[in-house]
């Protein structure tokens, strides 16, 4: 715990190298390619009209509880922080390797290039959700005040993801490997997730794979709160906020214990 | 007294390479009791101390670790054994423009190398034009430097470097950037930090330039210090060994 609020310190000092390298990843992308942001957009909205299409025009997944949603705004709820997970771990796993040249000529705490990678993909994250949102005026979706959750449901999405990043991302550097296995974990974490279906379908005997499963508990939250107009279930948010602590404290003790050879390693 | 800015004791350094990159040779390696981690030493139990103002030189042949102790002085690498203090802000001119990214303007490109360097964002507003006045390349500060030719990628690198006002300035074989005037520009503001008692290590094969710059001379080599002492001499001891 001592390490981790060392470490915050230590990035709140370098705030400004943060803020430029989160510009510098944002910037990039926005100059590279013709539509620029558009594809932030464009992607996760062709992803979620296919999906829609296969799972519940061909497949029939119910979405249950908010049965009067249509399909295609219950997926989009679940399949955008799923993305922002998914994307946010990929690149910050990356991340470190990426910088191999920075890393071996300038000192500053390394812990920035993880965390400016996965600012610069919540920002992608917001962009997206415009889409989200466009689509419930359209459909009318009611919300209420216990939409307010997604606040603490995202900070906990956020120390879990940041935990898990920095692990991948030190380990990454010892053996190249360790992307492509996340890429796999990653594919069969997304169908252990109720992201394409309701959480309420799985049988009870299963119920505990998914209680375990901070993201499953978290991408349930916020169909709740969003689409539901429910709160969310504390003892379940709980576990997760604990996990997820847990998971950064481990993370983080990982990164630095490895941090004194990365330079060596690259 | 001068109060000592750097100071080595006993240090030593290893690197341990990983023999295999990938699970698909480590895993074969593991089995067959072959070697996963090969070590070799860099230098054993060395020590000196650097005084506040000092111009030092290091030199020695390839492999001898001289870009390796300044990677230790900036912090980037972590002794095997020993402790190495360091006070006073380092501004590394080690493989200048590590953190350009090309499709960033010029402009931009200050901005965050200066961050990088440790500048607040005040600091790089406050002396932005200056820096680009050194680099002598105002025309094309707002284009991406992906157009630059090396020359000028190295003019702005080197601008941004010795804009940050450091106490301690290490310089790693960078002074073949540029062209003859610019070399000179560079070497001139590097004697304005001498004068103004900024701590100088330079990491160079070009002994000339050395001897030229520095009155004081590490030579390394055989993973231990050879001599330490004034520029000549560690010089002739060096060049003497190379027979």
């Amino acid at each position: 715990m001592q390490e981790l609020f060392k470490e915050i310190a230590s990035i709140v000092k370098w705030r400004e190298l943060l803020w430029q390298m989160v510009g510098r990843e944002v910037k990039a992308r926005y100059k590279q390619s013709v539509l620029g942001y558009f594809w932030v957009i464009l992607n996760p909205l062709a992803q979620m009209l296919v999906m829609s299409f296969a799972f519940s025009i061909i497949l029939r997944i119910p979405t249950n509880a908010s049965s009067h949603i249509p399909y295609s705004i219950f997926l989009f709820v679940g399949l955008l922080p799923w993305t922002l997970f998914s994307n946010s771990l990929g690149s910050a796993s990356a991340s470190l390797v990426g910088s191999a040249s920075l890393i071996t000529k300038v000192y500053f705490p390394r812990t920035i290039l993880v965390v400016s990678t996965i600012i610069a993909k919540i920002i992608d994250f917001l962009f997206a959700s415009t889409v989200l949102i466009a689509y419930m005026v359209y459909y009318h979706i009611p919300i209420s005040f216990s939409i307010l959750w997604i606040f603490p449901i995202f900070f906990i999405q956020q120390i879990f993801t940041l935990g898990l990043s920095l692990f991948f991302a030190a380990a990454n550097l010892l053996y190249r490997d360790i992307q492509y296995l996340l890429s796999l974990i990653l594919i069969l974490w997304m169908y252990l997730t109720p992201v394409i279906y309701p959480a309420d379908i799985v049988p009870d005997q299963y119920k505990f794979i998914f209680q375990l499963n901070p993201l499953s508990v978290i991408i349930n939250a916020y169909r709740q709160v969003i689409l539901g107009g429910l709160e969310p279930k504390y003892s379940s948010l709980l576990i997760a906020l604990a996990l997820s602590v847990l998971t950064l404290v481990i993370g983080l003790k990982y990164f630095k214990s490895r941090e004194k050879i990365f330079a060596d390693n690259i | 007294m001068k109060n000592t800015i750097i100071k080595f004791e006993n240090v030593s350094k290893d690197f341990s390479k990983n023999n295999q990159k990938t699970f698909k040779e480590f895993l074969p390696a593991l089995f067959l009791g072959e070697k996963t981690v090969d070590r070799f030493t860099v230098f054993k139990d060395i020590s000196f101390e650097i005084k506040k103002g000092e111009c030092v030189g290091i030199i020695g042949p390839n492999g001898s670790g001289k870009s390796t102790i300044l990677k230790l002085i900036a912090g980037v690498m972590s002794p095997t054994s020993g402790t190495i203090s360091v006070q006073g802000r380092i501004s590394p001119l080690i493989e200048l423009g590590a953190g350009m990214h090309p499709e960033l303007t010029g402009r931009e490109n200050i901005f965050l190398n200066g961050a990088i360097l440790g500048l607040s964002r005040k600091q790089i507003v406050e002396n932005i034009q200056s820096i680009i006045d050194f680099s002598e390349i105002e025309e094309f500060i707002d284009q991406p430097i992906k157009h630059y030719s090396s020359g000028m990628y190295m003019r702005l690198a080197f601008s941004i470097a010795i804009h940050v006002k450091p106490e301690i300035l290490i310089v790693d074989e960078i002074l073949g950037v540029g062209d003859a005037s610019f070399q000179e520009k560079c070497f001139k503001k590097m004697e304005e930090f001498k004068t103004n008692g900024v701590t100088i290590i330079l990491v160079s094969h070009n002994l000339n330039q050395i001897e030229k710059f520095c009155n004081r001379v590490i030579y390394i080599n055989h993973h231990r210090i050879q001599h330490d002492g004034h520029a000549n001499k560690a010089i002739k001891i060096y060049a003497s060994d190379q027979k």
